[in-house]
């Protein structure tokens, strides 16, 4: 039983802030991912939770207690280290035996359970060996073994799949998610591999330069991220981020870029403004060149959204990836192969309008369409929803026009 | 119809694919140059180190008093009897091995300590601290000496006027063996315990921060984690302690009691020197460096041996 609060934890080494000011509630049983680049400050948040680093300020409760200046063992917490840091002069046995010894257990009693541990992870034959006598994956089994052998309140994980290949990283990746729905424990996870953070998180916090971008499911922060970081930090490839000009033209507000001219739903009274337009690249619908609109029976895409050429093509296996340009900014498309798209061949694409964000182009936050207007037609909506390769997928987003409810439309740049 | 794919060409099992190579003389040229870096210090080691302890073995079966007028007499193994009968040598031994026991403390045990206590020292005050437990190694040891005859001088000594008693350290037997070896460890202890700071610096913080997750005390991380993974270094320090006692303790003899008084502070590299150079008697001296050359090789070797097998490298 664990639950984890962070409440403004700063960490600062001289001027550098590592940590800025982070707020957390980890509930008990979440499997939290702290995901972010190099040098975001995970690991030093990790171990400020782990009791490794003492914060400059901010604290750290566990289950409600004030544990910030608590020493690591004082903590119920478990961890597994990138580097395993298993210690190399003893046994697999002793090293998984290691917490339960240092909490002076009989000995019978650490028998028992290392070697219970060990049958669970596929051990028991290596229980002799020493650490570099063992492979990769085994050396990370069993630092997940000592990890697990006291059954602690909550268990810390330090990247410990980027030292595996990338076949193994995909199966153990299976086991932790097997392993944490078994134990229903919590989980404070930090990798830098969104991959990783999308397939085992329960709840994503994404940390750039010291501070929190974001906190939410893999689907929120995939489908609506909350910042231009976020959104160019998820998906492979990342998102699409023009710079861009919103404005009302003839009754619809519309994003506009060289090449770019994406009508995204009617209101006339929104002022002109300078933002970011991310769109994905698998959201991207490529029109044929013949009947220049997606599908013939939508009035509303009339006007073609991205007018780019393509400069080359990538070969995934299964889907391909069109590096085009639009005016002087870069567009990729992904999509199934063949795309049926040549280097030096103009391309039109389509987007559905719930697919579309839009950030502040000098906060780089989120904007979100405050829902306003009674009687807005909603033409153009229902167009991008036929026209959607997803019908009735999660995408709607705050942006989307369709929750439009009251009569003034808003646009403002609000923090999720 | 089905039609299997043919696998890809490759060439028939036994057949020796012919590689171009560059001819024999050129392969050879490209070679040379390490061995030419190399041959200085080899120069060096087969000329002071090889080629005397190989005269060192043909003169321990003559007799010969150093005169390059007199002839080599030929002896046979009549230098290795004596060294295993003269009472003087087995003394002197004995004294040896006491002198490296108690100089591990010094080497050893006290610098782990100093090492362990000392790690939280950081920044600009660790640099003084370091500067000043390494200052007396860069004493030279007949400078120190000169300086400790002051020092322990039963009269007017600072030692005695401390301890407000007048022992006569140098001059007599249990007092001068306690000098000479605690100012061999004075010399020592600098060194070691950078040695074993250095050790320690070595050992990866992440072992500790895994202990202390694990629930281990700050001792049970010394006892279980540290420790173990220092020995290496501790055994490197004993192997040097060994090896380089007599090298450390001999220019204090010299200097304090010429081996006196009655021979008590006569170790065997004071020894062999007095036969070699005082009696001129080369062969007996050979002889019994090459007895004592063998017994501390062996235990060289064995301090070798436990290091490799301490040693664990972490990747």
């Amino acid at each position: 039983m664990s639950r984890i609060q962070v409440e403004g934890l700063t960490k600062r080494f001289g001027e550098v802030a590592a940590v800025d000011r982070v707020s957390l509630d980890i509930s008990h049983g979440d499997f939290l991912v702290l995901l972010g680049p190099s040098g975001c400050g995970k690991s030093t948040l990790l171990r400020m939770i782990a009791g490794l680093i003492e914060p400059s300020n901010g604290r750290v409760l566990l289950d409600g207690r004030d544990v910030t200046f608590a020493p690591p063992r004082e903590r119920d917490m478990a961890m597994v280290f990138q580097s395993y840091a298993l210690y190399p002069h003893l046994t697999v046995e002793r090293n998984i035996g290691f917490p339960l010894r240092s909490r002076r257990r009989p000995r019978a009693e650490i028998r028992q359970k290392v070697h219970e541990v060990a049958e669970l992870l596929d051990l028991a034959d290596l229980l002799d060996r020493r650490p570099r006598e063992l492979s990769g994956g085994q050396r990370q089994r069993v630092a997940v073994g000592r990890a697990l052998v006291r059954d602690p309140g909550a268990f810390l994980m330090d990247e410990p799949l980027s030292n595996l290949d990338a076949k193994l990283r995909t199966a153990t990746r299976g086991q932790l998610r097997a392993l944490h729905h078994r134990l229903g424990s919590t989980i404070v996870y930090v990798t830098h591999d969104q991959v990783e953070a999308m397939t085992m998180a329960t709840r994503v916090a994404l940390l750039n330069a010291g501070r929190l971008e974001q906190v939410g499911t893999p689907t929120d922060v995939y489908d609506e991220p909350a910042s231009v970081f976020v959104a160019g930090f998820l998906g492979s490839p990342a998102m699409n981020l023009i710079p861009a000009r919103i404005e009302s033209r003839a009754g619809r507000v519309q994003a506009l870029a060289p090449g770019v001219e994406v009508p995204l739903w009617a209101a006339d009274d929104q002022p002109a403004r300078e933002v970011t337009l991310g769109v994905r690249p698998e959201h991207l619908i490529r029109v044929p060149p013949a009947s220049g609109s997606p599908t013939s029976q939508s009035p509303a895409s009339q006007s073609p959204m991205f007018r780019a050429v393509v400069e080359m093509v990538e070969n995934l296996g299964g889907e391909e990836v069109a590096q085009c340009v639009v005016g002087d900014a870069r567009l990729l498309a992904r999509g199934p192969r063949p795309l049926g798209l040549r280097p030096g061949e103009p391309v039109v694409f389509d987007i559905p309008a719930n697919r579309v964000h839009l950030f502040d182009r000098a906060s780089g936050r989120r904007l979100v369409w405050q829902p306003t207007g009674a009687d807005i037609p909603r033409d153009r909506d229902q167009v991008t929803v036929r026209v959607s390769d997803r019908p009735g997928s999660p995408g709607a987003t705050d942006g989307d026009p369709t929750v439009a409810e009251s009569p003034e439309g808003v646009l403002d740049a609000s923090i999720v | 119809m089905l039609v299997e794919l043919a696998p890809l060409a490759a060439p028939a099992e036994h057949v020796a694919i012919k590689a171009a190579r560059p001819p024999v003389p050129r392969r050879m040229l490209r070679a040379l140059p390490p061995f030419l870096y190399l041959a200085p210090g080899l120069g060096c080691l087969i000329v002071w180190t090889y080629r005397p302890l190989v005269e060192a073995v043909q003169l321990s079966f003559y007799r010969w008093n150093l005169l390059p007028t007199r002839p080599k007499v030929p002896v046979g193994l009549d230098n290795y009897q004596q060294v295993l009968e003269l009472p003087a040598l087995r003394h002197s031994l004995w004294l040896t091995v006491a002198t490296i026991v108690c100089l591990l403390p010094f080497s050893v045990v006290l610098p782990t300590i100093i090492a362990l206590l000392t790690r939280q020292v950081r920044g600009r005050v660790s640099v003084l601290y370091r500067a000043l437990v390494f200052a007396p190694v860069l004493v030279p040891p007949m400078a120190s000496a000169a300086m400790w005859v002051w020092l322990l001088d039963p009269r007017h000594g600072l030692v005695d006027r401390m301890l407000g008693q007048p022992i006569n350290w140098l001059h007599e037997r249990g007092p001068a063996q306690l000098a000479i070896i605690g100012i061999t460890g004075w010399h020592l202890l600098g060194f070691a315990v950078l040695v074993v700071t250095a050790g320690l610096a070595n050992i990866n913080d992440e072992y500790s921060a895994a202990a202390q997750l694990d629930g281990a005390t700050r001792r049970q991380i010394t006892r279980w984690i540290t420790l173990p993974l220092l020995s290496p270094t501790l055994v490197l320090l004993a192997l040097m302690t060994v090896l380089l006692s007599g090298q450390l303790t001999f220019p204090l003899i010299d200097a304090l009691t010429q081996g006196g008084p009655d021979g008590a502070t006569t170790n065997a590299y004071y020894l062999l020197w007095e036969y070699g150079f005082k009696s001129f008697n080369a062969g007996l001296a050979s002889a019994a460096g090459l007895a004592f050359f063998l017994g501390f090789g062996l235990i060289a070797l064995f301090l070798v041996w436990l290091f490799e097998k301490l040693s664990f490298h972490d990747n």
